[in-house]
């Protein structure tokens, strides 16, 4: 079968001397192709710049969406983040393609947080493992039933208090 | 030097009318799944959906696979769609299971707004984008106010 639709959406993160970190987010499907890059400072997580364009949509109009990423500068990467990012870039008046390009790169900054934990707990074995994630869980208690392995009754929970 | 990186990729096919089937990959440092997701047009139903998790974090990250079930009948673009794949698929299984079959259902949704100007504009060379957006506002109510397009 021939495929009627194509996606790719990349994003990175990159290290900065300067105490902060570059995000790049792009995106090129069948009808749009379109790019975001932040500056993210550190250790505050805050956006001190942002610039990016619409390279290829169906319509011409979308392009008016553009200057509204500027909205995003001084935003913090954390709770109340997608919402903001969705009323101020996406919604009515904007381009809720270009909003999912900015969470999508907030999104990746966590991961790249949770990273070096993980590349200590992940390759240890059995009892080990599941005694670091204990530990991992009490220092990280907004993990706590984010999903199925840190629901209630899962042994990573075990002697863990709520 | 970068310090993370993810990848989604989205593929949508039609094997048969009004029905859109997206398979979709996500690769990033930590997590690599992918998915096979079914939905009925024109209301936009999931009817099938099928997942592999390739690379996790925990040995309990498996028993989110049966959880992709949450998602089936419910509808793309249905009110408050996201937060119940969110809680359904995310919360209750996996979180980036969630996160990627967000991503399929726009993918899929962005074929069905836009897979057909093409073929109409064959037919028809004087049809223009603005009369085309029209008629899928008719057919996709939901889309009104969505962006700027819409509004």
């Amino acid at each position: 079968m021939i495929l009627d639709y194509t996606r790719c959406k990349h994003a990175s993160i990159a290290e900065l001397e300067e105490n902060s970190l570059l995000v790049r987010v792009a995106v090129e499907d069948t009808f749009y192709a379109a790019e975001v890059e932040m500056v993210v400072g550190l250790p505050a997580l805050e956006v001190t710049s942002i610039k990016g364009k619409v390279k290829r949509a169906f319509s011409d109009k979308c392009q008016q969406a553009v200057p509204l990423l500027n909205e995003v500068v001084g935003m913090r990467v954390g709770s109340g983040i997608i919402k903001a990012v969705n009323d101020l870039v996406g919604g009515p008046s904007g381009c809720p393609r270009l909003a999912d390009l900015i969470l999508e790169g907030f999104n990746d900054v966590i991961l790249r947080y949770t990273m070096p934990p993980l590349r200590e707990i992940v390759p240890l074995a059995g009892q080990a493992q599941l005694e670091a994630y204990q530990v991992y869980l009490r220092k990280s208690p907004r993990l706590v039933g984010s999903c199925i392995a840190f629901a209630e009754g899962s042994p990573y929970r075990e002697g863990l208090e709520v | 030097m970068l310090s993370f990186t993810r990848t989604k990729v989205i593929g949508v096919e039609s094997p048969k009318e009004n029905i859109l089937l997206a398979h979709g990959v996500l690769d990033d440092n930590i997590y690599a799944m992918e998915l096979d997701v079914e939905v009925k047009l024109p209301d936009f139903e999931i009817t099938g959906i099928q997942g592999r998790m390739k690379r996790t974090t925990t040995a309990e990250c498996w028993k989110a696979v049966p959880k992709l079930g949450n998602a089936i009948s419910l509808r793309i673009g249905e009110e408050r769609f996201i937060s119940k794949i969110n809680r359904g698929v995310g919360k209750q299984g996996c979180s980036h299971f969630a996160n990627l079959l967000l991503e399929c259902c726009d993918a899929i949704r962005q074929q069905a707004i836009y897979g057909g100007w093409r073929k109409l504009k064959e037919k028809d060379a004087s049809l223009s984008k603005e009369s085309f957006l029209k008629e899928q506002l008719k057919k996709i109510p939901d889309l009104k106010d969505s962006c700027l397009l819409y509004s």
